[in-house]
């Protein structure tokens, strides 16, 4: 599979009166100054761990970065707690919910961040969605819709590891799966840790789909964590002009 | 200006493509009408039978001050002394999110997509917990609005068309909607009277349209109605004057509703609990 081209971007001027495309449009990475990259991939993949790392060099290297969570915003925060506490949530209300909170986000944090030359770090994005609730029956195209106003990444890492040693992660390391999280909406299995199993399954399933139509780079989550490592610096490097994003301090010398 | 110079061949390579092609995730746009239309506007709610629909969703839409809540309440009285059992539906009563949009309303801390998104899982969450087991029950539902305000909102902040409508795609086609037309100049004078004041979303405050209040309600909803007259054609809403008395309107609508449910007599005067609202 052929892997995006290092994507160049326009030299930031003077701001043009509209510079974004309507909400409800895609935003495609050249619209942005700044640069986004995103890991993907089903829980116990590895991509968090990865991130962090990722996160940590850029860090200490004294990048302009922000760093976002999915599930993450403030605003929606309640709503989703009682929606998940009471069970109150649908394959349809549970997508959107999550939408919104993801429109807050991206409307108040990572399209200014964007739009401010940031390097913006996602640890899960729209993919996510599309991933788990396509796997809940939602409609793929419903789904493609909904997201539309979510720019495109520069770079999108899809961890990918097989469904057994990542569901064993997750279930050594954890006490206790939420009802949500194991996919018991569904009906799948009584048994938590069953049911978590083959809702994961199909998430694999519909995260294997979009590696071609989405451009992921696909990483392997088995390998040994600083070779992975070193390997996702090494894309992000070749990829992303990162001095654009080093200390503005240097730029003026 | 130094720097600027060193990085002019990016931006030359980019000048290239002065129409950047759309980026490879984008399909082309939504809903082409798809199996189930009948029952929804494009796709079909996850995990349910439309054939199990035994009663009627009745909507009425229409601005702020047109006079909907007080025919709903009047239509739900004469309905039960008709022996038909009614529920009615509106924005923002859900359990799942109602309370919370009433507070990112007041806080206004809230950008436009987030809020078409949170009024949007208001709607579904009433549509799977309240309307579709109601109608499922043979139950008639008043819907007081429905999708098309919500469109018509997002739609007049900028969002996309195409982005509002398929958000609602699996909504539920209405058997009737009514649209209580009025305009704006006499709108603003019934909410005013309500309230002694207007309130901020009522005016789209949110818009910068104008400083001054009359005018920004007046604009406002101006581009609301605009909205509405788009849908009323492609939807075929029933069109009324809601400008006409509370009775005339009133016995227009259950003309019409009398119709579509098989009702003889639409003889109808209210109890005198709600004696009133007849004007």
């Amino acid at each position: 599979m052929e892997t995006q081209d290092a994507v160049l971007k326009p030299a930031r001027t003077e701001p043009a009166k509209s510079t974004l495309p309507q909400p409800g449009r895609p935003v495609p990475s050249r619209a942005y100054p700044g640069a986004l990259i995103v890991v993907e991939g089903t829980d116990g993949s590895g991509k968090s761990t990865q991130l962090y790392l990722l996160k940590r060099w850029l860090e200490i290297g004294g990048y302009r970065l922000h760093f976002t969570e999915w599930n993450s915003s403030p605003l929606v925060k309640s709503a989703t707690r009682r929606g998940k506490q009471r069970r109150l949530l649908t394959p349809t209300t549970f997508s959107l919910l999550h939408a919104a909170d993801f429109a807050d986000r991206c409307e108040r944090q990572i399209m200014p961040l964007l739009q401010g030359d940031y390097l913006v770090l996602a640890d899960r994005y729209i993919y996510t969605a599309f991933a788990r609730d396509s796997a809940r029956g939602c409609s793929p195209r419903w789904l493609r819709n909904l997201y539309r106003f979510a720019p495109v990444p520069d770079i999108t890492f899809y961890f990918r590891a097989p469904l057994d040693v990542a569901v064993n992660r997750i279930l050594s390391g954890r006490p206790k799966l939420k009802y949500y999280e194991a996919g018991m909406d569904l009906g799948m299995s009584y048994d938590r840790a069953e049911s978590f199993r083959l809702f994961q399954a199909r998430i694999l399933e519909e995260y294997d789909k979009m590696v071609e139509t989405d451009n992921f780079v696909v990483l392997d989550g088995t390998m040994p964590v600083n070779k992975l490592q070193k390997q996702m610096r090494d894309i992000v490097a070749s990829k992303i002009d990162l001095k654009r994003f080093a200390p503005r301090a240097e730029a003026a010398e | 200006m130094p720097d600027l110079e060193k990085e002019k061949p990016a931006a030359a390579v980019t000048t290239e493509t002065p129409t950047p092609p759309p980026p490879p995730s984008a399909k082309p746009a939504p809903p082409a009408e798809a199996p189930g239309q009948q029952y929804f506007f494009g796709e079909p709610l996850v995990g349910f039978d439309p054939s199990e629909i035994t009663g009627s969703l009745i909507v009425i839409e229409g601005m702020d001050g047109s006079g909907r809540s007080t025919q709903i309440t009047l239509l739900q009285e004469w309905l039960e002394s008709e022996g038909f059992a009614v529920q009615t539906s509106g924005l923002r009563r859900s359990n799942l999110v109602g309370r919370d949009i009433d507070e990112l309303l007041a806080k206004n801390a809230v950008t436009r997509l987030t809020l078409a998104l949170m009024y949007a899982t208001d709607f579904f969450d009433q549509v799977e917990h309240r309307i579709l087991p109601a109608l499922r029950s043979g139950t008639i539902v008043l819907a007081d609005r429905y999708i098309f305000t919500l469109i018509g909102r997002g739609v007049v902040r900028g969002i996309n068309r195409d982005y509002m409508s398929g958000l609602y795609a699996m909504a539920l086609r209405p058997h009737l909607t009514f649209w209580l037309n009025v305009r704006p100049e006499t709108a603003f004078g019934r909410e005013f009277r309500k309230a002694q004041a207007i309130s901020y979303w009522e005016a789209g405050r949110d818009m910068s349209l104008s400083h001054d209040l009359y005018w920004s309600f007046i604009r406002y909803q101006t581009m609301i109605k605009r909205e509405f007259e788009v849908m009323a054609k492609k939807h075929n809403f029933s069109e009324l004057d809601g400008e006409a008395s509370v009775s005339a309107v009133n016995k227009l609508l259950r003309q019409r509703i009398a119709e579509q449910l098989g009702i003889r007599s639409t003889k109808y005067t209210p109890s005198s609990a709600l004696s009133y609202l007849w004007r």
